[in-house]
């Protein structure tokens, strides 16, 4: 079986860098993108099946690339799982139509639930 | 000779007569109320020759100690009376007079004289006598002096009265004058009387624009706000004052300012009543401030989160990579920066709590709860925490009281970790809850070492943290504050009884929604 394509995008190289270590532990193919600017055509051009993205970026913020997304034919389907420090971000992931929020700090395991939980369906 | 005998005997009987009435007249003149005395002014230094007993009773000397004198022995040593020399220049013209004079009786003592001498003329026109009426009107003089005395007290305490109203009110003025906040006096209808330099500064207009003006008129009638009107309105006719009344506003000349407004009714005793008193305190900085703190720290507990991210994902990974590694040295220390990055992560979120509090973001979801079951697993979960510690639960209410069960587990857990963390060496923690009216109250008591009279003044501040433990039991110290605003927020009360070296309990109420 192929492995699950995971594209991450946030503007902190620690986190990036971390996740993507974990992720590939896990067994999945990772896509890094610091550059939220750069993310859409990311994701037109490696189709992942999941992105995990954060709230609070420069220039493109998550919320405004999560319309983008929502409203991109190609990509329009792209399951999103927001990470954030910010409180207000449960509330903006879920009006925005997120499939999953996950508060910073978390632990893995919530990261790797709500991915297998998304996955499955 | 019958003539002769009967002329001898009718010039007896004459004088016989004569002797009757004189014991008549004397006998009337000793009767009288007045003294009266008569004076020999053929002779040298005008001697008394006649006085009657009311004079010897007025004056307290006796006959023989009267006759022969000139009558100024009465003004003893008080010789320098501007009616003495009256009285002699009367005598020296041959003419009546009427004084008051001061005289002494024997023993010494002041009386009042009320004088009336007049002349008696022989048929030549020369004065051979003179008459004197006196009377002792020491009372009356008395009573006038009294009414003078107090007259001019009176006159003086007005004076008095007067002057002090006049340091009052300049010290009043200066005071006013002095304050670093904006004040304006307005008469019953709203007409600004004074304001003070503050003022006329912070707003930057002159005296003439002010005094004299409607309030509601002012600048570009920035107070001319309906709901203003109506509390300044009520504050005469009922007293109460109008309280940190906060008016956004874009001012002529200073532009938009947050302006605090407080009115009372001032009375200044004797002067005026019925006016009011406008406190006026910009407080846009102050406001800005909070706004800057708070901003900062929803950042900041942002941007610590973001690196503690990292860290705790990266140890993760590391745990997982090193598990076969079983060296129980090697796990206990990954097992500790387990608990220092859940602590670090704890106290950035109090951070955050805090900076949503302050700027009165704090989002309650109210939903009913049963409130012993939410401190059964409080103190469940503190036990299995710290094992160390003996936490004792006793009580059971069954009610539902409505909240953020969150929010009060949070409040339980800061109760519940404060009472081991300040008790280091009773490890006894009790903790009950009861029924109290509408409401319940959950106790949490420790027998740790207590908190001064002072410091249970302040420790529900932010940031307040009870200065000699400070070093041994290092935190942030904002527990108690969120959990405060946290009660207070479900309309209970948190509070705390204490005595240095005798423990502490805190308490707080929430009100009961139903009973089961
Ligand atoms: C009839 C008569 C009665 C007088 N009665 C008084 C008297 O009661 N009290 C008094 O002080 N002087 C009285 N005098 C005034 C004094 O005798 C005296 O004339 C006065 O003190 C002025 O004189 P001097 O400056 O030599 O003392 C009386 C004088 C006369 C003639």
């Amino acid at each position: 079986m192929q492995p699950k394509k995971i594209m991450i995008c946030d503007d902190d190289r620690g986190i990036l860098e971390m996740l993507e270590l974990f992720l590939e532990l896990e067994g999945y193919n990772v896509i890094c993108e610091i550059n939220s600017t750069h993310l859409t055509k990311q994701l037109i051009s490696h189709k992942p099946d999941l992105l995990l993205l954060d709230l609070w970026m420069p220039i493109l913020s998550g919320d405004q690339l999560i319309k983008i997304i929502r409203s991109t034919p190609e990509i329009k389907e792209t399951p999103i799982i927001v990470l954030s420090a910010s409180v207000d971000g449960p509330e903006i992931a879920g009006n925005l139509g997120a499939n999953g929020f996950v508060a910073k700090p978390f632990d893995l395991t919530d990261i790797t639930d709500k991915i297998n939980s998304i996955l499955k369906n | 000779m019958r003539k002769n005998a009967s002329g001898i005997n009718n010039s007896k009987q004459r004088i016989e007569n004569k002797n009757n009435d004189l014991d008549l007249y004397l006998k009337a003149l000793n009767s009288a109320y007045s003294g009266i005395i008569i004076t020999d002014n053929l002779q040298y230094d005008n001697p008394i020759i006649y006085c009657n007993k009311a004079f010897e009773t007025i004056s307290g000397y006796a006959h023989d100690e009267i006759i022969g004198h000139n009558c100024r022995f009465l003004q003893a040593q008080d010789r320098s009376q501007a009616e003495r020399k009256i009285i002699k220049e009367s005598i020296a013209r041959g003419e009546e007079c009427k004084i008051e004079i001061r005289n002494y009786r024997k023993d010494g003592t002041l009386f009042w004289n009320e004088l009336f001498i007049s002349p008696v003329k022989n048929d030549d026109g020369q004065v051979t006598h003179f008459i004197g009426v006196q009377n002792d009107i020491s009372d009356r003089k008395k009573a006038e002096y009294d009414l003078r005395e107090e007259k001019s007290h009176v006159e003086l305490k007005i004076q008095q009265r007067t002057k002090e109203l006049q340091d009052k009110e300049s010290f009043l003025s200066s005071i006013i004058e002095t304050v670093r906040e904006s004040l304006l006096v307005l008469d019953a209808n709203y007409i600004v009387l004074s304001a003070n330099r503050h003022f006329l500064n912070s707003f930057k207009v002159t005296t003439e624009e002010t005094v004299g003006n409607l309030l509601f008129d002012l600048g570009n009638q920035q107070w001319d706000i309906s709901s203003l009107k109506e509390m300044l309105t009520r504050i005469l006719p009922t007293n109460n004052p109008v309280i940190d009344y906060e008016v956004d506003h874009i001012f002529p000349h200073i532009g938009r300012k947050v302006m605090l407004l407080n009115a009372y009714r001032i009375e200044f005793e004797g002067q005026y009543k019925d006016r009011i008193l406008i406190a006026i305190e910009d407080i846009t900085e102050k406001k800005e401030q909070n706004r800057r703190k708070d901003d900062f720290l929803s950042i900041a507990s942002h941007e610590l989160k973001t690196p503690l991210t990292t860290i705790k994902g990266l140890f993760q990974i590391l745990q997982r990579l090193s598990a076969e590694n079983t060296d129980p040295k090697y796990v206990s220390t990954l097992d500790k920066i387990t608990a220092y990055i859940d602590r670090l992560n704890l106290l950035i979120a109090k951070l955050l709590d805090t900076s949503k509090i302050q700027s009165g973001n704090l989002e309650l979801h109210m939903d009913p709860f049963e409130i012993d079951k939410t401190v059964q697993d409080a103190v469940e979960s503190m036990r299995l925490a710290a094992p160390d510690s003996d936490i004792q639960l006793t009580g059971n209410t069954g009610s539902i009281v409505a909240g953020d069960e969150l929010q009060i587990i949070q409040v339980l857990n800061n109760l519940l970790s404060n009472a081991i963390k300040y008790s280091p060496e009773s490890k006894k923690v009790e903790v009950s809850i009861h029924k109290v009216a509408n409401f319940i109250k959950i106790s949490v008591r420790d027998y740790g070492m207590g908190i001064s009279y002072q410091d249970r003044l302040k420790i529900f501040e932010r940031f307040f943290r009870v200065s000699h433990i400070q070093k041994k039991f290092p935190g942030l110290g904002i527990g108690l504050y969120v959990s405060h605003e946290i009660i207070l927020h479900h309309k209970g009360t948190l509070w705390v009884e204490s005595e240095p070296g005798e423990g502490s309990t805190f308490n707080f109420t929430l009100p009961i929604v139903t009973n089961k």
